[in-house]
């Protein structure tokens, strides 16, 4: 499945402790409170990523699935420094590009590229299908390079469009075809992992399989790997072969694919999958189903971020914040519930 | 699950219902002689991929076709009554009271400048005679009803107050206070997280059944669908492809397109560590619909097509009849020159 190259053992990308913050307080006036006679200025931060860890080996598929507002897409675009980190490491096959300015990511993004939601937003509508798809290859080379049509042309027979294709512009596609163009785009610099930001979930489902399908062709054709991010646990589950489930900027629970489906661990993650429509069964009683809603990434909750709609919450939780800590198979679970302290049947074998 | 198998008559029956656009690029006609009955308390699926029309049948029904659209022909009875092409004086007697519908977005259905509980009462104010103070308290017990906590101090907020799931049970509490006779949803869960969905369909499908309304719930997911609806209807590009039973549509589909949008959701493959199946895909794109070609609308990405199919256009026509669990036959209808084998 992974190109032999390198060192394999060495994860492709590796993410340490990663954390995002954004000040949104705005002006010193906007921040003016008076309260109780007292004349304070505090400062809204919004905790997107809090200390993610996680590592994507070659030619391996890592899901990442969360609801809205749980950082997935933060996490994703720090990893490409669209946004830079303000805490913890980003190591791509053991290079550090955490503090890399413009100039030294550039040779990094031919490694790294990424795929977006909204294939009508993603694409600039004053250029040519040619002139898009190219445009990553000529930032990475020197010179003037001879044989651009034909690249283009080979690139765009990858993702099924044709030569008729070539001179057209964005807003004569439809949404599927825009998220081919934008795959072309990305596969232009032959990088070794994409990071895929819900790339199926503005499409109807007869495009999303035709667009899954092609992601995976090409990913056998070229080794390369994903961080596959997506709110839908179908395509996750059929996509990836590691899982991480995120909430309010943490994640919560990681393992193999299967292991998360078949045994779920985290109080979330049951919940995630108990809420998710199965085809053909009816709606189910309200036994698994998880109350209220995700609370403010200003205000972190004190503990553990999910107790307060976890049904098994106890008074630990609001005290100490979980760690991801494995739980065997490759599965890491951040639940007190899972900690050998709260396990003493467990703790005894 | 419709309780009300014993009344005959239907509480709407839609039939060769045409919704027409007359727009620059050509005539768009996005529904295209759509016929369909709904049993009172019968909860049907109106599914179709972006374009397919499942959207304009919910507006044509509500009277809100502005042009360049119009309702071209056909016939909509609502309770033995043709309210299509009722004016727009005689519409407002009925919606709200016995049509209610539900959009996609909360923030575009609920007005920013009023507060919840003007925009709750004001179903009330204008389909009943109930004083003030009642309006108030009935708002209360319905906002409790939907799940909204500290429904007194709620009461007094303003729509961006609420979060996105907590705006979309407001619009349930007005679409339901007046206890209208038919529930029309539009996407109602699309925009939101999957937990909140599942809590609002729970939501929703209580709150129908308490009061023995008809639902038509209109979507793209199949699975959610599948979860609510005693009867779904199968759209592409403005006409049905085929109709059914809930559970018989999804287990026995006939059309081929209902196939492939089944087969296109990412499904359990084999629990193996083999190599991954490719998910069935349906090749090509939606037709556009001013150029549709002639004969069946699907041919040109259908496996089965045969010359026929572009030629003639195929008919909606029952080809079996099911018998349920409660011994009632429910008729299976599918557009199809060469439907699926009903497998045994």
């Amino acid at each position: 499945m992974s190109q032999s190259v390198k060192d394999p053992a060495k994860p492709l990308l590796e993410v340490r402790q990663l954390e995002q913050r954004f000040d949104v307080s705005g002006s010193f006036f906007d921040r003016l409170r008076i309260a109780g006679g007292r004349i304070s200025a505090p400062r809204r931060i919004v905790h997107a990523v809090n200390g993610v860890s996680l590592a994507v080996k070659r030619g391996e598929v890592l899901g990442i699935v969360g609801e809205s507002g749980c950082g997935k897409s933060t996490l994703a675009k720090t990893i490409v420094k669209l946004h830079e980190p303000t805490g913890g490491q980003i190591l791509i096959e053991g290079e550090d590009i955490t503090r890399h300015d413009f100039a030294r990511m550039r040779p990094v993004r031919k490694k790294l590229q990424m795929i977006f939601q909204d294939p009508y937003a993603s694409l600039n509508p004053r250029q040519k299908v040619r002139d898009i798809i190219m445009e990553p290859f000529l930032e990475s080379q020197a010179g003037p390079v001879p044989d651009i049509a034909d690249r283009a042309l080979a690139l765009l027979a990858k993702v099924g469009l044709g030569i008729e294709h070539l001179d057209r512009y964005p807003h004569q596609f439809s949404g599927g075809q825009r998220q081919r163009i934008g795959i072309a785009r990305a596969l232009s610099v032959q990088p070794d992992l994409i990071i895929a930001d819900e790339p199926v979930s503005a499409l109807d489902v007869s495009i999303q399989a035709q667009i899954l399908n092609l992601l995976m062709d090409l990913k056998d054709e070229f080794g390369f790997s994903y961080l596959f991010i997506t709110h839908d646990l179908s395509v996750v589950r059929y996509i990836s072969d590691r899982i991480g489930v995120m909430y309010l900027g943490f994640m919560v629970e990681t393992g193999p694919t299967r292991t998360i489906f078949a045994e779920p661990k985290h109080p979330y993650t049951r919940a995630l999958l108990a809420a998710a429509p199965q085809l053909g069964t009816k709606l189910g009683p309200a036994s698994e189903q998880v109350g209220g809603e995700v609370p403010s990434a200003i205000d972190l909750p004190r503990g553990c971020p999910f107790r307060q709609r976890c049904l098994l919450a106890f008074a630990r939780c609001a005290e100490e914040r979980p760690e991801l800590r494995p739980v065997g198979g490759g599965q890491a679970v951040a639940c007190h519930l899972h900690e050998p302290a709260t396990e003493p049947a467990l703790a005894a074998t | 699950m419709s309780n009300n198998e014993q009344h005959s008559k239907p509480l709407l029956r839609v039939q060769e219902l045409r919704t027409w656009f007359y727009t620059f690029g050509g005539l768009v006609k996005a529904v295209d002689g759509v016929s369909f009955d709904l049993a009172p308390g019968e909860i049907m699926g109106l599914v179709g991929e972006s374009g397919g029309g499942k959207s304009m049948i919910g507006f044509s029904i509500m009277g809100l076709i502005d042009p360049p659209g119009r309702i071209e022909g056909g016939r909509i009875e609502f309770n033995g009554k043709n309210i299509a092409g009722l004016s727009e004086d005689e519409m407002r007697v009925i919606r709200g009271k016995e049509i209610a519908m539900i959009f996609q977005d909360p923030m575009t259905a609920l007005n920013p400048l009023y507060t919840i509980g003007n925009q709750i009462e004001e179903t009330l104010a204008l389909h009943t005679a109930l004083s003030a103070r009642e309006r108030r308290a009935k708002a209360i017990e319905m906002l409790h009803k939907v799940g909204i906590p500290q429904p007194e101090q709620r009461l007094s907020h303003y729509p961006h107050q609420f979060s996105g799931g907590m705006r979309q049970r407001v619009v349930i509490a007005i679409a339901m206070i007046a206890k209208p006779r038919l529930l029309i949803a539009d996407e109602p869960t699309t925009a939101l997280d999957v937990t909140i969905q599942a809590q609002l369909l729970r939501l929703m499908r209580q709150q129908v059944m308490e009061n023995g309304t008809s639902m038509i719930l209109i979507t793209h997911d199949l699975a959610a669908v599948s979860q609510m609806a005693d009867t779904i209807v199968v759209l592409y590009c403005g006409r049905i492809v085929e109709k059914g039973p809930a559970e018989d549509i999804i287990a026995r589909p006939r059309h081929p397109y209902t196939r492939g949008l089944i087969d296109s959701i990412p499904h359990e493959t084999a629990e193996n560590d083999g190599p991954k199946q490719r998910l069935s895909q349906i090749p090509g794109n939606v037709p556009d619909i001013r150029k549709l070609p002639p004969g069946c609308a699907f041919a040109p990405r259908c496996s089965r097509a045969s010359e026929r199919c572009r030629m003639q256009d195929p008919v909606l026509m029952e080809h079996n009849a099911i018998a349920m669990g409660s011994g009632k036959l429910r008729p299976h209808a599918v557009a199809c020159h060469h439907p699926l084998a009903v497998s045994p």
